[in-house]
């Protein structure tokens, strides 16, 4: 019997191991033991910015693929974009689609966590109050920008504010743009007083978001929500804030902190990050692990010119062509369509004769991993801010003048090389003008839809450019993405998909 | 392990058998018995055996002289459709004017190479990939085993030898064990014993099987070439203008490195103390430890751009250097009592164990490619990026169990098992698993005594449950992912979590009943058993697709609820038992079938994300797991379809597949989707025929299985809709639609499509099979005398086939079984299949068993 009060001595002994049960994970942190020291918030803060590394890809997918500037058909028709440039209907599980949604909304739970760690234990973790007011006034415009560029691209989403736990998120339903907008306006308040200006930032910090950027976002707010309704449930709301949205780019441009560069190309120069035509920008660099580059420089660059150059393939698969009519737009003489676009090239003995968006490539730089270009995206710069304001002054802002309008567009114009100045600008010619100055950046297919010209420029542009016959109808619903198949099937009944699809 | 090595294999069927191993035997219990020395001379075998074996099938694709009539026919229908006034007939000196190009460039889109129409093709090589790969390996197994006991020690040694080269060039493995399993008994009341198998492997894989691997790109490289192959597109030849851009797959077998090597300790120590005749207290500690180490190199000569390769040579050299050391720690400690009186038998098992598993894992990759790529190690990088990390999990488990039987006749028995995970959360880590069976010999009633034709005849039934705790270490935890932004050019950290936490994840089980009937008939002429179950997992451990508003796609939960039934026949008949002649049969056939009946809250069904495009297979209530989800194709589009309003996806044309409009609403898109099948087999099957004259004995094999079906992505490769001319593509595709006049099989469609392609039947595929799995003619000799002294007890030659012959309708790849990548692309949805995969070999040996 001796053995047996040796086997409940051994039995007892590894009893007493059910601590063991409590395993606490060896190399990586657990959300228990975070959010306690000022450190950890701003670990928690670079978190959020980290989820607007996909901004510039995805407008170069949604937005400038959608829209007029491209013809990117493919062959065979099967690439992802195919469906966005064409007009497919059966695109609620497209990967760019589908891509906006779930990062957007990773990034809205990651600023809805932190707002909330930092209301629990902010003052005790960060005992700047300064510090911490800005720290949340970014986390605040970073949540606006999410919501702001959803709206956008989906119109009605779910206004999700806190953290929720999945059965919570099965019946938050999509909320009533309006909604949305209210908060994005809330947030944008208190980041402007809460933000400084860029110069105020210590030079480790020039890459977070200053005052004035929120202020940009704030008037391109009230724009958009200007824009004709279109008889969707998208980002315009007819609601004629113009004056609104002047307001706010007044107190950019007041600000000093901002102007013009004399030339074109040196806005996007590798070397020349953040100059003073930079109101917001998302940052990227090489050489870390995990990267923290960028991917958007080759999104619309064929692989096989970096192939003919002699350079590794990058991963924008086939050729995007920039459209005959964009092309047919520049004048002769002009430098922003020799900065921004590759007429062809040859490779081997196979030659290419389309053009495409070489914008953001500097050929000097290419980076060893392909997913780790070293340069900046600019989001807002100074001449969009001018050419926005102008656009608002044609649609009517009391206190200004036609002259500043033609100012504004001779300014730009002239940097572009173009000599000719131009009077009584209208609100086509000015959207001309956009197009032309922005190519590559995305903001055509936004410009489209705030005019309210979408649906007549782009039935009139496929008929005349889809020489192929590979794109399908127009219609106005496609101003807005259908929402991924995804969330209709996983809650049915919980949203209704937009019409059209 | 060693086949050599084992004693006995036994398959745990019942489910109060298997209840006793707990989590362990979620999947079931396979019981191996080592061999032990018998007491006795001591025995000294060798066993060898030397063969060859090569690929049992190849896949059919194109060959070069189709590859060039499809390409043809493609450029010429691109180069109509590019504007008006182009024309077939036009030359390609008269495409190359109207385009504008100089004189010597071409557009491959819209030119052909003229060459290709040329007599003897001048330049240009028709390449078969497969047999430029493939070859014929040669396998060599060498084993010593001796053995013996006296009364107080009883032990068995052997080491083993293999050698196996691949069916595929650069593909090889090397593999050395041993093993001793020793048993001391010093007195009546106490032994010990130690079991120790050390293994060591090297492996040499440059990448073979899988999705963008080797197999994969010689499937689908083009078979035209202006180079030989082996140096198509690597070193300093340029690309061929027409082919895929893909280097030479067959350069990448020569030149890639892979090497895996392996070694393993499986050790076992245990002590048993015989507190009374009849009462036992043993313990036993297992230690399974196993150290990995893999280094990769892929040099830049066979990668890339030939610009490329000589602007930054070096720049895309590759290597890699991974190393993981994973340990598995038992402890197990059992009370064992037996009671017999009368006709009452009782045996009792009171035990508890505890399990400890870490995986610990490092790996350097290099960055920025080498300094110079002859040095193959990690030495020669520019710069390196290292990783490591660790996770641990504990098991802790309590059983007890009672077995009683009375005169023989009549078995019960019952078991409890409790068991706590650190992998589930704080307030679910435990669960009970009871299990209880019951067994009655009817053969031994005297009831049954006058049915002489039967001579054995046991029911059996029982009921068992088990748990699965087969989840990630940590999951239900919030985890810190790190998530890094850049700051004035300089990284800065970021942490967020990366997960939605689960506290309350808890056991998965299974509740299996199952009916058995054994019998023996004829003087056990004829014996066989059969078994039928029916088990309910619930509380499944399902990654719950989450809505993406919460900022996640999925967590992990007990969701849902699967039923699964089945039954299993086994008949071995002896229909001759001569001394000189015998000849036996045995066949065994299951049938499994399950379907799902119970998903998170009301949700009627989940979505199998894909790697690839939409989903193609599901979970829905009342059909079976995974279930194929796709548009069904119904033949081929004709201009009379089109006009009478066929529904149609996209810009669909004559020429391109016919697809079914399942929901009637007049065009074609996901929304048509159906179930068309699913992965597993409904019935798998063997038979084998033993026969035995004077010293010769013949056994074959077949084996097969029914009603599965397979979704192949290899077809995304080969054959999808929209593909180019430059991929080659699979040979039924000779059959394709040409013309309203020649429209082929009515399987695949025209050449040049540019509609796109939605997820169809195209790719499906019935993985019935069957084949002649192994065929072994043997030759025996007994108490061979060599001179006048030594004797060998037996000697055996033999010969076996394996793989010979068979058939299965799989001809979008090379093996109905074929598993080698994950086709959901998410390890949260584990979903096997095939998009690249090898074939199986066809292999020939020679052996030689002798034992002293």
């Amino acid at each position: 019997m001796k053995k047996l009060s040796l086997f409940f001595l051994i039995a007892g002994l590894l009893g007493s191991c059910k601590m063991d049960l409590n395993q606490q994970p060896i190399s990586s942190a657990t959300s228990d033991t975070y959010f306690k020291t000022a450190n950890d918030f701003i670990q928690g803060l670079n978190a959020i910015y980290n989820s607007t590394r996909g901004y510039p890809d995805r407008l170069m997918n949604l937005s400038e693929t959608r829209s007029d500037n491209l013809y990117a058909v493919s062959d065979g028709g099967v690439r992802d974009w195919e469906g966005i440039n064409s007009f497919h209907k059966t695109i609620a599980s497209n990967p760019y689609v589908i891509e906006a949604w779930q990062t957007n909304f990773n990034g809205i739970f990651r600023v809805n966590n932190y707002l909330e760690q930092l209301a629990a234990n902010g003052s005790t973790a960060i005992i700047d109050e300064s510090l911490r007011n800005r720290m949340e006034g970014e986390a605040r415009f970073l949540r606006a920008f999410f919501y702001f560029d959803l709206i956008r691209y989906f119109g009605k989403v779910p206004r999700i504010d806190k953290v929720v736990s999945a059965s919570q998120a099965k019946s938050i339903g999509r909320s009533n743009v309006e909604e949305l907008y209210a908060l994005i306006i809330e947030d944008l308040n208190k980041a402007i007083n809460a933000l400084p200006a860029p110069s105020a930032y210590a030079a480790a910090d020039k890459g977070r978001v200053n005052k004035y950027a929120a202020r940009m976002l704030l008037g391109l707010v009230y724009m958009t929500r200007s824009g004709p309704s279109l008889g969707v449930e998208g980002a315009g709301l007819n609601s004629n804030e113009w004056g609104k949205a002047v307001e706010q780019f007044n107190e950019v441009i007041n600000s000093n902190e901002f102007s013009l560069l004399t030339s074109y190309n040196s806005i996007f120069d590798y070397g020349n990050e953040r100059n003073k035509e930079v109101i917001f920008n998302i940052e990227y660099s090489s050489g870390a692990n995990p990267v923290v580059g960028a991917t958007f420089p080759w999104v619309l660059v064929p692989d096989n010119w970096f192939n003919s150059l002699g350079l590794a393939t990058q991963g924008g698969l086939t050729i995007r062509p920039v459209s005959d009519d964009l092309l047919k737009l520049y004048d002769t003489g002009d430098s922003r369509k020799t900065f921004s676009i590759q007429q062809g090239y040859i490779y081997g003995n196979v030659a290419e004769t389309r053009s495409f968006v070489k914008k953001f490539v500097d050929l000097t730089k290419v980076p060893a991993n392909r997913m780790d270009w070293p340069i900046n995206y600019i989001v807002f710069r100074y001449s969009d801010l001018l050419l926005l304001k102008a656009e608002c002054i044609l649609n009517g802002t009391s206190g200004n003048i036609q002259t500043d309008v033609d100012a504004v567009v001779n300014q730009i114009r002239k940097r572009a090389g173009l000599t000719t100045e131009l009077t009584n600008v209208t609100k086509s010619q000015l959207m001309d003008e956009r197009r032309r100055e922005f190519i590559g950046e995305g903001v055509r297919w936004f410009d489209l839809i705030r005019s309210g010209s979408v649906e007549s420029v782009m039935k009139a542009w496929i008929r005349k450019e889809d020489v192929a016959k590979q794109m399908l109808d127009f219609q106005v619903n496609y101003v807005l993405y259908p929402v991924p198949q995804s969330e209709l099937d996983n809650s049915p009944g919980l949203y209704t998909q937009n019409p059209g699809y | 392990m060693n086949p050599n090595d084992i004693e006995s294999v036994e398959v745990l069927k019942d489910a109060s058998a298997a209840a006793i191993y707990g989590s362990r035997a979620a999947n079931g219990v396979v019981l191996i018995t080592t061999k032990r020395g018998k007491s006795g001379q001591a025995k000294v075998s060798l066993n060898s055996y030397v063969g060859m074996s090569e690929a049992y099938k190849k896949l059919d694709m194109l060959n070069g002289e189709e590859w060039i009539d499809r390409a043809v026919e493609m450029i010429n229908a691109q180069w109509e459709a590019s504007g008006t006034g182009r024309l077939a007939s036009q030359s390609n000196a008269e495409r190359r004017k109207i385009l504008g190009l100089a004189d010597g460039t071409y557009n491959t889109s819209y030119m052909y190479d003229d060459r290709w129409l040329e007599p003897g093709r001048p330049g240009l090589y028709l390449i078969n990939w497969q047999d430029e790969a493939y070859r014929k390996g040669v396998i060599q197994n060498y084993q010593v085993a001796a053995s013996g006991a006296t009364e107080f020690v009883n032990y068995y040694v052997s080491g083993n030898y293999l050698n196996q080269q691949g069916i595929v060039k650069g593909l090889d493995y090397k593999n050395y064990t041993a093993r001793a399993n020793v048993e001391v008994k010093p007195n009546k009341k106490i032994a010990f014993g130690l079991n120790l198998a050390p293994t060591y492997s090297i492996g040499n894989d440059p990448g073979v099987e899988g999705k963008d691997n080797i197999m994969h790109q010689i499937y689908s490289m083009s078979p035209v070439q202006d180079h030989p192959a082996g140096t198509v597109n690597v070193f300093d030849n340029e690309k061929y203008p027409w082919s895929t851009s893909t280097n030479d797959p067959i350069a990448k077998l020569n030149y890639y490195i892979g090497e895996t090597k392996i070694s393993r300790l499986l050790g076992t120590v245990y002590g048993q103390y015989n507190i009374l005749d009849n009462f036992n207290f043993k313990t036993t500690v297992n230690l399974d430890q196993t150290d990995s180490r893999s280094n990769r190199f892929q040099p830049y000569t066979v990668g890339g751009t030939l610009a490329n390769r000589t602007n930054n040579p070096n720049q895309a050299t590759y290597g890699s250097n991974s190393v993981y050391r994973k340990q598995t720690f038992v402890n197990e400690n059992t009370l064992n009592y037996h009671l017999n009186f009368d006709k009452h038998d009782i045996t009792a098992l009171l035990g508890q164990a505890y399990n400890f598993d870490k995986l610990e894992t490092s790996s350097i990759t290099s960055q920025g490619g080498y300094t110079n790529s002859s040095i193959t190690t990690l030495n020669g990088a520019v710069a390196t990026v290292a990783s490591t990390g660790a996770t641990q999990s504990v098991l802790l488990s309590y059983f007890g169990r009672v077995q009683y039987a009375y005169d023989g006749k009549y078995l019960l028995s019952g078991s409890i098992r409790r068991d706590g995970s650190s992998r589930f959360g704080s307030n679910t880590k435990w669960g009970w698993f009871p299990s209880l069976s019951m067994g009655w010999r009817l053969s031994q009633e005297s009831f049954m005594k006058p049915v002489t034709f039967i001579n054995e005849l046991k029911l059996r039934g029982s009921y068992g449950e088990s748990g699965n705790n087969n989840i990630g270490d940590y999951s239900s935890i919030a985890l810190l992912g790190f998530y890094n932004y850049s700051s004035n050019g300089l990284s800065v950290s970021g942490q967020a979590p990366s997960n939605i936490i689960n506290p309350d994840l808890r056991w998965e089980k299974s509740r299996t009943y199952d009916v058995g009937l054994d019998f023996g008939l004829l003087g056990s002429r004829i014996t066989g058993s059969f078994d039928w179950y029916t088990r309910k997992s619930s509380d499944l451990l399902l990654n719950v697709p989450s809505m993406l508003s919460t900022g996640f796609s999925s967590y992990l939960d007990n969701a849902g609820e699967v039923k699964s039934k089945g039954w299993d026949l086994e008949i071995t008949s002896h229909q001759v038992r001569k001394a000189d002649f015998s000849w036996s049969t045995s066949f065994n056939i299951s049938h499994n079938s399950n379907k799902v009946t119970k998903l998170d809250g009301e949700q009627k069904e989940i979505l199998i994300p894909s790697s690839f495009d939409i989903q193609h297979s599901l979970l829905r209530i009342g059909e079976p797991m995974y279930s194929i989800y796709v548009v069904k194709q119904d033949g081929i589009l004709t201009q009379a379809d089109i006009d009478a309003g066929a529904a149609l996806y996209g810009s669909q044309k004559a020429g391109d597949p016919k697809y079914v409009d399942a929901n009637g609403d007049g065009v074609i898109d996901a929304n048509d989707r159906v179930i068309v099948g699913h992965p597993n087999p409904s019935y798998v099957w063997g038979i084998t025929n033993n026969f035995k004259y004077k010293n010769f004995d013949l056994s074959f094999m077949f084996q097969g299985q029914n009603g599965g079906h397979i979704y192949s992505l290899l077809g995304r490769a080969l054959g999808r809709t929209g593909q180019g001319s430059s991929d080659n593509a699979l040979g039924f595709y000779r059959d394709r639609w040409r013309s309203e006049e020649d429209p082929g099989e009515g399987r695949v469609g025209k050449a040049y499509s540019t509609f796109g392609r939605i997820k169809n039947t195209d790719w499906l595929y019935s993985s019935d099979y069957w084949r002649l799995r192994n065929v072994t003619l043997g030759y025996n000799i007994k108490d061979l005398k060599l001179g006048s002294q030594s004797k060998l007890s037996l000697v055996r030659l033999f010969v076996t086939l394996e793989n010979f012959w068979g058939k299965d309708k799989y001809d979008g790849g090379v093996n109905p079984e074929s598993s080698n990548t994950n086709l959901s692309g998410s390890s949260d949805y584990p979903e096997a299949g095939d998009y690249g995969g090898l074939a199986i070999p066809k292999t020939v040996t020679f052996g030689l068993n002798v034992n002293f």
